[in-house]
């Protein structure tokens, strides 16, 4: 008799339990689909109905190939074409299948002591994300372009002072202009810079990730810097060490960090001194190495804990060069990190240079 | 002479480049107007032209497409002067058919001009 009662008081409590884990799926904000071995559809709760637009009645119990049919489930199954189902990691992509609502997919096995049970697709919205993102970078382009647009006027008509267009100028006046000019040039610089800070903190986890190749990118770059480098007569060398396969980036963003870095290297060096740009590729970690190397200031040890925080400069950066805003590396940091990289630096102190290092995973 | 055509809206810019452009030697067309600096394009076929992007009527953007569009002026260069800077903008520019895109901060009327010199 006792027996009995204890069966049957652990199946109520086993059976409560159930409704509990049901009642939670059944009550979650994110869309959830559970696949079993088969892979056939043995669950989906009612956000993931709401989501995909159809009941759960005509698809439960049916197998991937069935469910091909609805055409909302198989433009999600398309979405997941080349993952792999046997992977352990999880799977995320971004899934629009209504007009002004965004999904975010992610995918994972289901596994049980080593066994795999089948699988789960969770659907999280991220419309409102992305209308704060889009919103934001709106907002940086007109800010850009308003904040620019008197920087412009002061630059092209002092330099044309300079330039003596409009009559000669004695050596003080010019020496006056000079250094307006250059104040100008500090706010175009200061300008850039927290429209970047801005843009980093635009979509951290949603990064717009194409292949593409970094030594081109780090060859633009260069070009870019053309000017500076040869006002400052720095020696630049670039090497490629084997061939660098290709990357899962941000360009514009991947490219603001080589810059940033490579800058750096110019800025703080000695007049005529080296920089020395690597790419290698690390086949048994999978990824990919740059590093730049200078001839410079270096960083002072007590300070090299804080190079990377917000707003800070090394004392010996700050009497060197009076412009900068201390947020290029801080913005190259929280890049980096944000495709799964690293970056770090070494330096041995005063005036013994310095190599900045990042590492990208291949993905 | 080669004749250069500027289509600006920020008459202070213009008049500053008009001034260096004259003073290399160079024909200088000017319009603040998209409009306009469309028409000109089309009738003065001038050897090189300075657009800004936002402009009254027709934009830089739309400029650039009609210009690319048409065989008898698709061949003129185009260089896109502007405060807007975002890559999707300069990539856009660029893929429109520009030669080159300069952000104005970043670029003094001298500096243009050698940009221009490498295009004519």
């Amino acid at each position: 008799m006792n027996i009995l009662e204890d069966v049957q008081n652990a199946q109520k409590k086993a059976e409560e339990e159930k409704n509990k884990t049901l009642a939670i799926i059944t009550n979650f904000t994110d869309g959830l689909l559970v696949f079993d071995k088969k892979n056939k559809l043995s669950l989906i709760n009612p956000q993931a109905q709401n989501f995909l637009g159809i009941s759960s009645k005509k698809i439960i119990g049916k197998s991937i190939s069935e469910l091909t049919g609805f055409s909302a489930l198989n433009s999600l199954f398309k979405t997941f074409e080349g993952a792999n189902k046997n992977a352990k990691k999880v799977f995320r992509k971004e899934f629009s299948l209504k007009k002004d609502s965004i999904l975010e997919i992610s995918t994972l096995p289901i596994i049980r002591e080593k066994e795999k049970l089948g699988f789960l697709i969770i659907l999280h919205d991220i419309t409102r994300e992305k209308i704060i993102e889009k919103a934001k970078s709106d907002f940086v382009s007109l800010a850009a372009h308003q904040l620019r647009m008197p920087l412009s006027g002061i630059k092209w008509g002092i330099s044309m002072l300079l330039e003596e267009d409009f009559g000669k100028l004695s050596k003080e006046q010019k020496d006056t202009l000079r250094k307006i000019y250059y104040a100008n040039e500090r706010i175009v610089a200061l300008t850039n810079d927290l429209l970047n800070v801005i843009k980093i903190e635009e979509g951290k986890l949603l990064y717009n990730l194409t292949k593409k190749d970094i030594v081109e990118i780090t060859k633009k770059t260069i070009d870019i810097l053309e000017e500076i480098i040869q006002e400052r007569g720095i020696k630049i060398e670039f090497l490629v060490e084997k061939k660098i396969p290709k990357v899962k980036v941000d360009e514009e963003k991947i490219s603001f960090c080589i810059q940033n870095l490579i800058e750096n290297a110019i800025i703080y060096n000695i007049p005529k001194g080296n920089v020395k740009i690597i790419l290698k590729y690390d086949e048994i970690k999978k990824e990919v190495l740059f590093s730049v190397r200078d001839t410079g200031i270096g960083v002072l040890k007590e300070e090299q804990k804080k190079l990377f925080t917000k707003f800070f400069r090394g004392s010996l950066a700050l009497k060197k060069e009076t412009v900068g805003s201390g947020l290029g590396l801080f913005v190259a940091k929280n890049i980096i990190e944000a495709h799964g990289g690293k970056i770090w630096f070494e330096s041995e102190g005063k005036e013994k240079g310095s190599t900045f290092y990042f590492s990208l995973p291949i993905r | 002479m080669k004749k250069i055509l500027i289509i600006e809206d920020d008459l202070y810019l213009k008049e500053l480049i008009v001034k260096k452009l004259k003073k290399e030697n160079f024909e200088v067309l000017e319009t603040s107007n998209g409009k306009k600096g469309l028409e000109k394009i089309k009738t003065e076929r001038p050897d090189l032209v300075l657009l800004d992007l936002i402009l009254p009527e027709i934009n830089g953007y739309d400029i650039l497409t009609q210009v690319k569009a048409d065989p008898e002026i698709s061949n003129i260069p185009i260089i896109i002067i502007s405060n807007l800077g975002q890559i999707q903008e300069i990539r856009k520019g660029l893929k429109s058919g520009a030669v080159d895109y300069l952000i104005k901060a970043h670029f003094t009327p001298t500096k243009i001009i050698e940009k221009v010199k490498r295009y004519i």
